[in-house]
């Protein structure tokens, strides 16, 4: 068999598994806007109680009164809410993600750079997250520097919407001056 | 030139198929929004009817000919696709001046492949020439597709299929040159009929899918989302970067540090 014939083959299929997909996979992203409208739902604030499900004081006393099963126990299902927490951790980094592409869209103006740098930090994210899930699944928590992780998605969400609304009270602007110009008669363009 | 009889009944069906998309384009009205589309379709009929003349007779350059008349489709085909594109596309010009510049990197890219691949093979030059072609034409239709995906725009179900059969095609030409070069032309001496009914048969099934996809008039081109000035992009997303960019440095820390006791 031909170096050509394996190559050129495969692109052809794999440029028809792609289409096949992104035709299939209406929607997901349909699924993706329903995200965006539930921005209010941000889970980089229940910190304090993670924290404080996790603390090993609570594991040393329940060792020292109870038993070391019982502190297992509790361990584990402890950690079951603090890799539901990553989980919420990592929705809240997407929707901001997404956001940021929503103001791509609707600007006149797209930076080329800046988008690409934008995704290969999206993707390092997902790769660092999944990594740091695994540390968690096997029992061994890093608990300052998540604390310090929920504060960086804050503060991106805090930027974001204000962002947002920025744009939300220029787009009403917008339309109020259309409408004004077209009441008058006017044709805005 | 004689040619098998499943070829000359599927190009027959293929040219009744471009008939009807040709007179649908006019009944529907489509073609006031699709000019570049209806001018490759009325090519292409033209094209079919160049090449009965040609193969009823007996050229000794006929390839040649026959080859010559495909560069003008092929070159339209590019036009009625990036119309298509620019119908999506033209309530984002952000995006779209992003797509231009991303295609033009990824042709780029492609054209020296393809170049590197196939230089100093003279004999299948034209063959070659083709399929390279339609390499770098699907691989632009997917990577606008996916930039369409990443940015969460919706398409209109007519120009999703109108360019899904466009990458379609350049997929199937993709395959049939590539294995008419490697497996028929060596083992079947029957090879040209094999490539020209899979060619022509692929073709008659987009425009098959087109006809459903033009039935119904294209949506009204009312769409409006781009602000009037890149402000707020040009200073929120710097930022936007650079708390990515620090929440992955975070979670690079958080991977690398050990376990220490709380």
């Amino acid at each position: 068999m031909s170096a050509s014939l394996v190559i050129f083959s495969g692109i052809a299929v794999l440029l028809g598994l792609l289409l096949v997909w992104l035709l299939r996979d209406q929607g997901k992203s349909r699924q993706t806007d329903g995200d965006l409208n539930s921005a209010d739902e941000f889970h980089a604030t229940y910190f304090p109680q993670v924290r404080r499900a996790m603390s090993q004081e609570d594991l040393a006393f329940l060792t020292l009164r109870g038993s070391a099963r019982l502190s297992r126990r509790v361990r584990k299902e402890r950690q079951k809410i603090a890799l539901a927490y990553l989980t919420c951790l990592r929705k809240d980094f997407g929707r901001r993600w997404r956001l940021a592409r929503v103001i791509a869209v609707m600007s006149p103006r797209v930076g080329m750079a800046q988008e690409l740098s934008r995704f290969r930090l999206g993707l390092a994210f997902c790769l660092r997250y999944e990594l740091v899930r695994f540390k968690f699944v096997l029992g061994r928590a890093p608990l300052p520097d998540l604390s310090s992780l929920s504060e960086t998605v804050s503060k991106l969400a805090v930027r974001l919407e204000k962002a947002m609304n920025e744009l939300g009270e220029r787009a009403a602007l917008a339309t109020e001056l259309a409408s004004t110009l077209n009441g008058r008669g006017v044709n805005p363009r | 030139m004689a040619l098998a009889s499943s070829v000359i009944w599927v190009w027959a069906l293929s040219i009744l198929l471009q008939l009807a998309l040709f007179a649908l384009l006019f009944l529907k009205g489509n073609f006031r929004r699709l000019p570049v589309l209806t001018t490759y379709v009325a090519l292409n009929l033209g094209q079919a009817a160049y090449l009965i003349v040609l193969y009823s007779g007996a050229g000794s350059n006929l390839r040649f000919l026959a080859w010559s008349s495909e560069a003008i489709t092929l070159v339209f085909q590019a036009l009625a696709a990036t119309e298509a594109l620019h119908l999506v596309l033209k309530p984002y010009p952000g995006i779209w001046g992003l797509g231009w510049r991303a295609l033009g990197f990824i042709s780029a890219m492609l054209l020296a492949f393809i170049a590197k691949h196939t230089a100093g093979n003279y004999n299948w030059a034209l063959l070659e020439a083709d399929r390279g072609y339609h390499l770098l034409f699907a691989t632009a239709v997917i990577s606008c597709f996916l930039l369409i995906r990443y940015y969460s725009i919706a398409i209109p179900v007519a120009y999703k299929l109108l360019l899904a059969g466009f990458c379609f095609y350049s997929c199937t030409m993709i395959l049939t040159n590539t294995i008419l070069q490697s497996v028929l032309y060596r083992n079947f001496a029957a090879y040209e009929p094999v490539w020209q009914f899979a060619s022509v048969f692929a073709f008659a099934l987009v425009q098959a899918v087109w006809l459903t996809a033009l039935w119904r008039p294209l949506p009204a081109d009312d769409r409006r989302h781009a602000l009037p000035s890149d402000e707020i992009y040009q200073r929120v997303s710097p930022v936007i970067d650079e708390r990515l960019r620090l929440l992955n440095e975070k979670l690079m820390r958080l991977w690398k540090k050990e376990v220490r006791p709380q």
